[in-house]
């Protein structure tokens, strides 16, 4: 069970997945796919494959915006902690330098800039991706085993509008599947 | 990489300024430059040859600085053999082949050595024994020595480069490549050092009891952040003017983008090492570089240098489309250019104006003057030649070059 | 065939080279690294990991000892307060360093031979860490108070000295701890999900299910995690510069001749990447033998650390010489004595040892020969490892050694428990390495794959498009035979 509750199509069906040779093939099929107005789809691969968030028309990812979010947040956090340390909470001079004095501060309010950061990054795309999810229909495909191996896949979900248990398969079997299936819910 | 663009050829005329084009009419600007900005320090010169010797060093350092940066970075390109940079290597290539030129303009210099170098004075060792202690290294003919070394070396190493890579424009040689890119490693070893004790001799010893290690770095690194500025600016402009707008793409903009971006961060880093580590320490004899050029009208330009060199620009470069815009790419560039001479400039006016900061129409006259030779010689060499190295083996790949 | 792979290396001038040998398809490679990690243990990974243990005891023995008895039992006395402990750290943070810069530089330059070894220089990166953390928690003896490193008030009213630079340690390490773990764990996360995938046992598809947290290489996830890769790699770059650059401060912001110099940031770093490209070529050497991955840890990935280790090494000699020429230039007599004291007193052994180690044994790598000779880079790196760590120990002790005051001159001399926690530390990596390489893949399967030909999806296959090596082979006369293509 996931952190996440997985956001799935009610119904008696997931949707399609077809399984494609090639990385070159799972693109020209994507974008047929794309083309076609389909909207709730998916592309499996094991390794990112250059330009194919092109290929199923993606935008840009907002991670970038999550990032600079937290990391400035981290700044703030590390300057206002250190300045409040040293003037308000535990004010002493030590070496003879005044109590408020930022060039020392800098390294802890960088580092701490970068910590956040990080975690924005890493929490953020785990946000995004919905992760963790252990469980998802997908994985009671046998074939779909081979995703993180050598396999290349399509997933087309059932609350698509164009979504159609018999067209869809026939469509994604004529832009070369090696295989397609229909996936329970 | 994709494969499908493997056979590019350029043809000459797409990579040349053509006959009529306006930038045909550079050099004569430079020229026209150049001669008004030495006639002006002529003219006002005469009165105040202090404040143009120092008018003049800026300037010459600022020009330099461009041209060392560019030797670097072509140099380097050849040690790392980076593919997607060859579009934009002749614009490198033919800013360092200025450095011979940059030694007839060290001449003011010379001649006004005992005007500029506390430690040049006529007897200054004889009542400062730091100065006594530092004569075997600093002394005129020694000084002169290794001005004359360094220009001897950088002219030997940019026009080794220069007629190298034009050379292949003509042969297609590819073994001229392989030659370049052996003798890449030892060239920037020597670089390195001349340009650290160039900085040594040139700025740090205008106060002469000062040191500090990092110095060479810092000027290093003042020095390649100018010429990417440099480059991208041109590169934008070219591409406005219809130059090699079929050459250069977004994504070598991008590039360059990022590097501006990234050296940013590095002088900041260089800069602000040095500054730390000399206030927490807090010694005499290593603030006392730092005391005039921080204290009354000298302070807002340090804030200018931090703001202006380092915070507005790391944040206004920081996003992807403001590096993939000519237009928004080189109001950067121009702003990174001008704080590049407001840093130098912060640093060797001070000598002049410990009680504050107190610009002078030489500032502008030395500048045109220098400035006027260098757009002049550039553009000059630009028309009389291919704006990119058209044979070069991996010209194909630079074109095709495409951020992930 | 050694030979065959050396000249595949040579064309200077040729556009894209080939990192992986032998063709393979996207399933071989998943092969080649899953399988060490799934079939029985060999005999051999006991041969290494036992002793491995038995020094980390030794650790565990040294640390027990010096709690209950206190730091007397180091060497240390006035005026030389700092020696093995804090050598031992910064060396150790430096190893780590290379790490982040494969992981994190190389990508962000684009170089993409960094796949074959970034995960293991990440969790070596790890390791090193780890090792580096044990001496600051250790070296004041009392271990029980090591929460007073923390920005917390303790039962005295007191909060940390934020403008001391060993608090910005604590920061900068533990940061560069964390975000190294999470940057490999992002990583890893596609890769456990193939082991999940290929698991055979339901532990394993358990242990393995658990931390690849669902993953299912979904392009939508893959757009996301593609733009956090980016993000952590532009967040470690400077972070790892900060690091070392902080720790040089805790020598740099004092008053002392030989410590304090404007140039150790970038210096500190320099040379903290040298020895860590040193280290992860001492453990890719062994590791690809060991565990046959000679045709994706290739001599061309070895020619081009044994460039980065060149070029550093000769920025670290750029660093010894401005020092150097500053010393003398500053006129300062105690920074004068100081440097010539390095050089030519007590402690001169230790200098040219640093010396000849750092800055003349890698000028060696201007040869390729020497770039592509397994012998010669496996002797260089531990001869640069051992430079790196009298680089360390010179700073710290000869600076101390002969302080302002002659009545205090000292000699420091380590006693067994200085080199039992040195030696110990050594244990404690490579256990955690050993560990390592036995239950995870030590590379980038997805990563290694995006740079195989076919990976392009306008890749086809033809006559005309064949993979280069393959052309390559095939120009040099012999048959790509793939099996032994490759294998040296």
């Amino acid at each position: 069970m996931g952190l996440f509750t997985p956001q799935l199509p009610k119904g008696p069906y997931f949707g399609v997945l077809a399984e494609f040779a090639t990385p070159a093939d799972l693109y020209h099929a994507c974008e047929r796919v794309r083309d076609a107005g389909f909207t709730r789809w998916d592309a499996h691969t094991p390794f990112p494959v250059h330009g194919l968030e092109k290929a199923m028309g993606l935008g840009r990812s907002p991670l970038p915006w999550i990032v600079l979010g937290a990391g400035l947040t981290g700044l703030a956090t590390g300057f206002v902690l250190q300045w409040w340390v040293h003037t308000s909470a535990y004010p002493l001079v030590i070496s003879g330098k005044p109590l408020f004095s930022w060039p020392a501060f800098i390294p802890v309010t960088f580092e701490l800039g970068v910590l956040f950061a990080a975690f924005g990054a890493v929490f953020g795309m785990l946000g995004l991706n919905r992760l963790p999810m252990h469980h998802h229909p997908l994985f009671r495909s046998k074939v779909f085993d081979r995703v993180t191996d050598d396999a290349f896949f399509i997933s087309v979900e059932s609350w698509d509008p164009k979504f159609d248990p018999s067209a869809t398969q026939k469509l994604l079997a004529s832009l070369g599947a090696r295989s397609v299936e229909l996936l329970e819910s | 990489m994709s494969a499908h663009r493997d056979h590019v050829e350029l043809r000459p005329e797409q990579v040349a300024i053509p006959p009529g084009h306006s930038w045909n009419r550079f050099p004569a600007i430079g020229a026209g430059c150049a001669v008004l900005g030495v006639v002006l320090c002529a003219i006002l010169g005469m009165g105040n040859p202090k404040q143009f010797l120092f008018s003049w060093l800026v300037s010459f350092l600022y020009f330099l600085s461009l041209a060392l940066g560019a030797l670097f970075f072509v140099l380097i390109q050849y040690a790392a053999q980076g593919a997607w940079g060859v579009v934009l290597r002749r614009i490198g290539e033919t800013i360092f082949a200025t450095l011979p030129v940059m030694a007839v303009l060290f001449l003011p210099v010379v001649f006004g050595l005992g005007v500029l170098y506390e430690w040049a004075h006529p007897g200054a060792a004889e009542h400062d024994a730091l100065l006594r202690w530092k004569s075997p290294y600093l002394n005129v003919p020694f000084f002169l020595i290794r001005a004359a070394l360094f220009f001897g070396l950088w002219s030997a190493i940019a026009l080794f480069y220069y007629r190298g890579s034009r050379g292949q424009d003509a042969t297609g040689d590819a073994s001229v490549s392989a030659r370049l890119r052996k003798f890449a490693g030892p060239s920037i070893i020597v670089l390195a050092l001349t340009t650290t004790l160039a900085s040594v001799d040139w700025i740090m010893s205008l106060t002469p009891h000062w040191y500090s290690t990092m110095f060479g770095v810092y000027f290093f690194a003042g020095s390649f952040l100018g010429f990417i500025a440099l480059l991208s600016l041109l590169a934008v402009r070219m591409r406005a003017a219809g130059l090699l707008d079929t050459v250069i793409s977004t994504e070598h903009l991008h590039d360059v983008g990022k590097l501006l971006f990234g050296f940013t961060a590095f002088w900041a880093y260089i800069g602000f090492s040095q500054f730390f580590l000399v206030w927490y320490a807090n010694l005499p004899e290593e603030t006392i570089w730092y005391k005039p050029r921080i204290e009354g009208s000298w302070l807002p330009i340090a804030l200018l240098l931090m703001v202006g060199h380092f915070i507005a620009p790391f944040f206004y470069l920081m996003g992807r489309s403001v590096k993939r815009n000519g237009s928004t790419l080189s109001v950067g560039a121009v702003w990174l250019l001008l704080m590049h001479y407001v840093d130098l400039y912060w640093q060797v006016m001070p000598t002049l104006h410990p009680e504050g900061f107190s610009p002078s129409v030489l500032d502008l006259a030395a500048f045109l003057a220098v400035g006027g030779c260098v757009i002049a010689a550039v553009s000059w060499l630009l028309r009389r030649q291919a704006l990119v190295p058209l044979r070069d083996p991996r010209i194909a790949e630079s074109l095709a070059f495409e951020n992930a | 065939m050694a030979q065959t792979e050396a000249e595949l290396l040579d064309n200077p001038v040729a556009g894209e080279p080939t990192l992986i040998l032998r063709s393979p398809d996207f399933h071989s490679i998943t092969d080649a690294v899953a399988e060490p990690v799934e079939r029985p243990t060999p005999r051999a990974w006991w041969y290494f990991f036992l002793p491995s243990v038995a020094v980390l005891g030794l650790l565990g023995v040294s640390v027990a000892w010096l709690v209950w008895e206190g730091i007397g039992i180091w060497g240390l006395n006035v005026p030389v307060g700092w020696a093995f402990d804090i050598t031992n750290f910064v060396f150790w943070i430096g190893i780590g360093h290379a790490g982040t810069l494969i992981s994190a530089i190389l990508f962000l330059f684009r170089q993409k031979w960094r796949t074959s070894i970034n995960r293991a220089a990440e969790a070596m990166t790890i390791f090193a860490v780890m090792c580096a953390l044990t001496f600051p928690g250790i070296h004041v003896g009392r271990i029980w108070v090591a929460y007073w490193m923390f920005p917390l008030p303790n039962q005295m009213g007191t909060w940390p000295n934020f403008r001391s630079p060993l608090l910005w340690d604590v920061f900068a390490v533990s940061v560069y701890g964390t975000v190294s773990v999470l940057f490999w764990y992002v990583g890893l996360i596609p890769d456990l999900a193939t082991m999940r995938d290929r698991a055979k046992t339901q532990t394993r598809k358990f242990a393995y299910g658990l931390f690849a947290l669902g993953w299912r290489g979904s392009v939508r996830q893959w757009h996301n995690y593609e733009s956090a890769y980016l993000v952590l790699a532009a967040l470690a770059t400077p972070l790892v510069l900060s690091v070392h650059s902080i720790v040089s401060m805790d020598f740099a912001v004092s008053v002392l001749p030989g410590w304090h110099t404007t140039i150790f940031p970038p210096y500190f770093v320099a040379g903290a990447i040298f020895s860590g490209f040193a280290m992860v070529l001492t453990l890719m050497v062994i590791c690809r033998t060991a565990f046959g991955l000679e045709h994706i840890v290739t001599l061309r990935h070895f020619d081009y650390m044994a460039k980065i280790m060149l070029v550093t090494g000769t920025i670290v000699g750029y660093a010894y010489t401005t020092e150097f020429f500053t010393a003398w230039y500053s006129g300062n007599p105690y920074e004068v004595y100081t440097f010539v004291n390095r050089a030519f007193g007590p402690y001169a052994w230790a200098y040219w040892i640093m010396f000849s180690c750092n800055v003349i044994s890698p000028q060696i790598f201007w040869f390729k020969k020497a770039r592509t000779s397994i012998p010669i880079l496996f002797v260089v790196s531990i001869v640069i490892n051992i430079g790196m760590w009298f680089e360390r120990f010179t700073i710290i002790v000869t600076s101390l050694h002969r302080d302002f005051l002659p009545s205090s001159w000292d000699y420091y001399t380590p006693t067994f428990w200085d080199l039992s926690t040195l030696l110990g530390s050594f244990g404690l990596f490579f256990t955690m390495f050993c560990l390592f390489v036995r239950f995870l893949p030590m590379v980038a399967t997805a990563e290694v794959k995006t740079v195989l030909p076919q990976a392009d999806p306008h890749w086809h296959r033809g006559p005309e498009r064949e993979s280069k090596d393959h052309r390559a082979a095939l120009r040099h006369g012999g048959t790509p035979d793939p099996v032994t293509e490759g294998a040296s």
